[in-house]
């Protein structure tokens, strides 16, 4: 056999394992430094599933104690063709949000003994929202906040019967 | 088609644009990971409490505010310097830079443009240390040939997941993800809502990127995919705002088409 025709029989029988990888089921090895070293082992299922969406919402009481409505904190924003170049906003944005689906997971995750408040996500999530109200804070005074974690089932609303977790009552105390 | 010595240069530059689109970009919004901010690693080093001490000390310091600048600042001229072409120290210093960006944002910043980012420096840096050996020529003929493999698998294994999932093959995938993108969601009128149009966008989708392996039919094969590849990630960041994606994958461009003349 010639050395072409060899190279290409690997490579479609390479193509042809990577295809079993996904029809066969196989264990999943997990740890703390391979969480943290991911991007060295990619992982190239893009927007493979249609799955529960997992959103942050937040609300606000003022000095009268009265909460208002939930409020999405989707990350949305105004297409610009320069954002090709330089887009700052919206991948911090789409890195803050992963952050949320990682507190979900967490949360999914979570033995009996564990406490949520102990997880990295949960207070980083929790200074997420401290930094989204600090707008609302200038405009209105804001005494206390609570923000919540909905597991929204595919093409159906996030009504509160979709939260998973949803935090205590927390003072403000500005911005972080 | 490409030489070489053309595609080494290609690669250097693509590379060097790609990483320079990123490094401005956390210089930019480098105030969010500063010290009581939201990504504060006063609170993020619990990641790493099962480290050992020194591991724990040593990105203490990497992350103080004013060395994770300095880092950024330097990063920023090692991406310029691609444009003259890379080194074995340059080629170092970016796979470790990248490396210590990565755990500071836990593992990934922006998923896969990280991961393709992370494959071009592993080719680059398995071209610069096995040049030591084997000469410079098989050395990044193996770089880039670690490239290729690795962006091939990126566009069939994509295309795969898609041709198993019956929300993708029969169009209720698209609009659903484009309704929850970052510009979405689409106008209650949008074309991506029809469904013969989301079946037709969505089977094109998933027939291209199984097919990916073909470019290594020849270099006028991969020069159509690639090309169609640049009009994809166009779309996603269109739709998506994946603006990374785009320059992270075009720079795997030139080890596809020398590659496929190479077989």
């Amino acid at each position: 056999m010639s050395l072409p025709s060899l190279s290409l029989l690997l490579v479609g029988a390479y193509f042809i394992f990577l295809l079993a990888t996904l029809v066969l089921r196989s264990r999943t090895i997990s740890g703390p430094w391979l969480f943290l070293l991911r991007s060295f082992f990619p992982n190239w299922r893009f927007y493979h599933r249609v799955g529960h969406l997992r959103l942050l919402y937040v609300r606000t009481a003022g000095a009268d104690a009265q909460w208002q409505a939930w409020q999405p904190m989707t990350p949305r924003a105004k297409r610009r063709p320069l954002q090709l170049l330089h887009n700052p906003e919206i991948n911090l944005a789409l890195a803050n949000q992963n952050l949320v689906e990682h507190l979900t997971t967490d949360i999914l995750d979570m033995t009996e003994e564990q406490n949520v408040r102990e997880f990295v996500t949960y207070q980083l999530v929790m200074r997420l929202v401290r930094h989204w109200l600090k707008g609302q804070a200038e405009k209105q005074a804001i005494t206390q906040y609570q923000f919540q974690i909905r597991l929204v089932p595919p093409f159906e609303e996030a009504t509160e019967e979709t939260a998973l977790l949803t935090s205590p009552a927390l003072r403000w105390s500005g911005p972080c | 088609m490409l030489n070489l010595a053309q595609t080494v240069r290609a690669l250097e530059c693509l590379l060097a644009i790609s990483l320079l689109v990123q490094s401005l970009e956390f210089l930019r919004i480098q105030t969010i990971t500063q010290r009581g901010s939201v990504w504060d690693w006063q609170v993020q080093q619990a990641d790493l409490a099962h480290s050992a001490n020194w591991v724990q000390r040593l990105f203490q310091l990497l992350y103080r505010d004013a060395v994770h600048h300095t880092h950024l600042i330097m990063r920023v001229a090692l991406a310029a310097s691609l444009f003259y072409g890379v080194s074995l120290v340059s080629s170092i210093l970016l796979f470790v830079s990248t490396l210590v960006i990565l755990i500071r944002w836990r593992g990934a910043f922006n998923g896969g443009s990280d991961f393709m980012t992370v494959v071009i420096l592993t080719g680059i840096l398995i071209a610069q240390v096995a040049a030591i050996w084997v000469g410079p020529v098989l050395a990044w003929k193996a770089g880039l040939w670690y490239i290729t493999i690795h962006t091939m698998s990126s566009y069939f294994l994509s295309g795969s997941v898609k041709l198993l999932s019956s929300d993708w093959r029969n169009g209720q995938a698209l609009p659903y993800f484009l309704d929850g993108a970052v510009y979405g969601p689409l106008q209650p009128d949008s074309l991506f809502r029809n469904k013969p149009v989301a079946i037709l966008c969505s089977w094109t989708f998933i027939l291209w990127e199984c097919s990916f392996p073909l470019v290594l039919v020849g270099p006028a094969w991969a020069i159509a995919w690639c090309l169609c590849a640049a009009v994809f990630h166009f779309l996603v960041f269109w739709h998506f705002g994946l603006n990374r994606f785009f320059w992270a994958w075009i720079a795997s461009f030139p080890a596809i088409i020398y590659c496929s003349s190479q077989l």
